[in-house]
């Protein structure tokens, strides 16, 4: 278990964080969600000990020290920059980060073989990173991070700059990772990465967490109304009663708590479309009726 | 220390793929140390003239025209001494490069050979480490020896009357009679080969052509065998450096230690900007492991290098290893000097640039100050004060004094303190500042 409590932590005159308190069980997978600089990264350090917070606490699993050799152990950390020796090869970069956790012998060995399995680089274990893509580049960072076999994982922004199929191979394995009952701490301004990946999600903007919940409820108390878009086959008659704001005779707008169920009873009093679209409230639609932004304004 | 160990292997083998990084470290320090000793000239005793010490004994007139024919040789600076032991002691000290010791033991008669007399002894005493003056000097003692022959043998005059004594000393040598009978036969014909000879010079006085004709075929003439040449080895104890390679050697090893705080220096900013050291933060390990081990590494690189030149400079450019403990000794405390300095110049700047540039700067001052440009034998007293502000002299010394300035552990312990002093003032500031910074 993981227990932030009114974490801290300022940069001259900037406070990056903002008294932030959360909790995240084990087996969770929790979401940081927030634009740049919305302090996500800055939690994540203070949470894993890189940075001294200015007030707060930070215990894992009741340890109030984070630095502690023995909390270290426990935790992996995929930071938002590569942190990995290009002109090592991958297995040198995995088995280098193996032995600073203590790994030896045949169980480094075999953690290493198992890391570069799930993060699909086996065939390139002896290229240097240098030579690796963005993607792949990516993937050895994680890889260098899960080496010891830590039972909490924290990722911050996995996925920055990776192309559409190393984000998929990340996507798939870290959700192998949930299977296995990790702890795992995830921030993005991606939100259909924490929409897909995360239990619960806080958002966070300023330095504040602006909501925690599961990404349901999330969407339930500041998601808003689905907005139904369509194209009508022929005006509707006079005697028609229809919802919602008609232009040009046949452009349909409807915004609806239970869009389906409003779409269905329309059809069985007649109307017809040509084209017809329902878009559900998001995380990007909670941002937006949070602060008035858009996630990636 | 499993971790720091992990760390500096990490380090080393970061070192050996950066093969421009490994040339600053290894070859550059390598180059600097020959340039520098053969724009110095490579030997002590200056290109234009060898120091001999001339000891002769017994027949005076062959002992004077020995020294004379070798005197002509203009590359050798000839001084007569009295004795050997004195000759001894100054090729041991270094004043002279070496020494020959020339003994007639004859009565001066150059057909006395033939009645199984010695011929001249000659001894050269010399370091052997000279291998070059050695050949060089066994050439001239050869030419000297055998152009005294050869001007005892064109004496016509003389030679006949030396042959007319040997033949009535004939009657009273210790030799048997068939003996005496072949060797007054010899020398009867030789008698009037020579007769024949002074003859023939009567008549041609005036036609020199013909006297030089006769003197090149006696140049080509040669019965007596080698000359009799022994070398001694007599191993320099001198507080002066053998050639200028024990001088630019240990500037070499300045460098080296440089190149390695150098790179190290920059590869401690290099892992904050490309975000390693974060990861190595996040590792079950304390700071003082990551610095340690990266000290660790600048140490091993900077052992090794400075090893593998010192052997260079050993087996091929003939340095000496001096006291080899003393010598150990001075290569640890200037590399813990040079790991400290690197722990100080890396936390300079934020960046690589900023390291890089200010790293240089302050290497190419001490270097210039402390004797790794310029010989430290060779700075003007000024110099030498400024210098003392300066690690690379505190090294420069602590090596020499090992190698050839015949250092005890006494005078070991100023320089081997300074240095230690100000390794771990370096270390400790390095340290502060990173430790500072990362908060």
């Amino acid at each position: 278990m993981i227990s932030v409590r009114e974490l801290k932590k300022t940069f001259g005159n900037i406070t990056a964080v903002d008294r932030i308190s959360f909790e995240i069980a084990k087996g969770e997978v929790f979401g940081l969600l927030g634009p740049n600089g919305a302090g996500k990264t800055t939690t994540i350090m203070m949470l894993v000990g890189a940075l001294r917070p200015d007030s707060g606490s930070v215990a894992i699993d009741g340890q109030p020290d984070p630095t502690r050799p023995d909390v270290r152990r426990r935790i992996g950390t995929t930071p938002q920059a590569l942190a990995i020796y290009e002109e090592l090869t991958a297995e040198e970069n995995i088995r280098f980060f193996g032995k600073l956790f203590g790994l030896s012998g045949s169980r480094l060995k075999e953690r290493t073989e198992f890391v570069l399995d799930l993060v699909g680089l086996t065939d390139r274990r002896k290229s240097k990173a240098a030579e690796y893509s963005g993607g792949m580049k990516r993937r050895l960072n994680m890889a260098c991070s899960m080496v010891h076999d830590p039972s909490i994982l924290l990722f911050d922004e996995p996925t920055v700059g990776v192309d559409p199929q190393s984000r998929n191979l990340i996507f798939d394995k870290i959700e192998e990772l949930k299977v296995d009952s990790r702890t795992i701490i995830y921030t993005t301004h991606y939100m259909e990465e924490a929409q897909r990946l995360c239990n619960r999600v806080a958002i966070v903007d300023h330095g504040r967490i602006l909501d925690i919940g599961t990404v349901d409820d999330l969407i339930g108390h500041h998601g808003g109304k689905s907005v139904i878009t369509g194209i009508l086959v022929e005006p509707p008659s006079r005697e028609t009663n229809l919802p919602g704001t008609l232009t040009d005779q046949t452009q349909w707008r409807l915004e609806s708590d239970h869009p389906i169920e409003d779409v269905a009873r329309l059809t069985n009093d007649g109307l017809k479309f040509t084209s017809l679209k329902i878009d559900r409230p998001d995380l990007e639609s909670v941002f937006l009726n949070l602060t008035g932004r858009r996630l990636r304004d | 220390m499993g971790a720091m160990i992990t760390l500096a292997a990490k380090d080393l083998l970061l070192l050996l793929r950066d093969k421009f990084g490994l040339f600053w470290v290894a070859g550059f320090p390598l180059v600097m140390a020959l340039m520098f000793g053969s724009i110095f000239g490579g030997g002590s005793g200056g290109a234009g003239s060898m120091k001999i010490a001339f000891i002769g004994e017994g027949n005076e007139q062959s002992v004077q025209g020995f020294l004379a024919e070798l005197s002509k040789a203009e590359v050798l600076d000839i001084l007569p001494v009295f004795s050997l032991d004195s000759a001894r002691e100054q090729v041991m000290k270094g004043r002279y490069t070496a020494y020959v010791h020339y003994v007639d033991s004859s009565d001066g008669n150059i057909y006395s050979m033939f009645a199984g007399e010695a011929r001249p002894t000659i001894q050269v005493g010399i370091d052997p480490s000279r291998k070059a003056e050695r050949g060089y000097l066994q050439g001239l003692v050869n030419q000297a020896y055998f152009m005294r022959l050869q001007q005892q043998m064109t004496d016509v005059s003389g030679s006949r009357k030396a042959l007319s004594e040997q033949l009535s000393s004939l009657d009273t040598a210790d030799m048997n009679t068939q003996d005496r009978r072949l060797l007054g036969d010899l020398l009867g014909s030789l008698d009037h080969f020579l007769s024949q000879v002074q003859r023939a010079d009567s008549a041609a006085t005036a036609d020199t052509a013909s006297g030089d004709s006769s003197a090149t075929s006696a140049q080509d003439f040669s019965p007596f065998g080698g000359t009799n040449i022994e070398f001694v080895d007599v191993a320099r104890k001198t507080n002066h450096p053998r050639s200028m390679f024990e001088i630019t050697f240990p500037q070499g090893i300045q460098w080296a230690l440089i190149g390695c705080a150098a790179a190290f220096s920059l590869s401690i900013v290099t892992e904050r900007t490309r975000g390693t050291y974060l990861r190595l933060r996040l590792a079950p390990i304390r700071r003082w492991q990551i610095l340690g081990g990266k000290g660790l590494a600048c140490f091993a690189a900077c052992l090794v290098t400075l090893s593998i030149l010192m052997l260079l400079g050993h087996f091929i450019f003939g340095v000496r290893l001096g006291d080899p403990w003393l010598l150990l000794v001075a290569i640890l405390a200037s590399s813990f000097c040079f790991v400290g300095i690197m722990m100080f110049v890396s936390v300079i700047g934020r960046t690589e640039q900023a390291v890089g540039g200010a790293g240089w700067a302050i290497f190419l001052i001490m270097a210039m100050a402390g004797g790794g440009m310029v010989p430290v034998v060779m700075m003007p007293s000024w110099m030498l004060a400024i210098g003392s502000f300066s690690p690379v002299k505190w090294s420069v010394l602590a090596i020499e004094g090992a190698i050839w300035r015949g250092f005890a552990p006494a005078d070991m312990l100023q320089p081997v303190f300074i240095l230690c002093a100000v390794g771990l003032v370096g270390f400790i500031i390095g340290t502060m500042i990173l430790a500072r910074r990362d908060r």
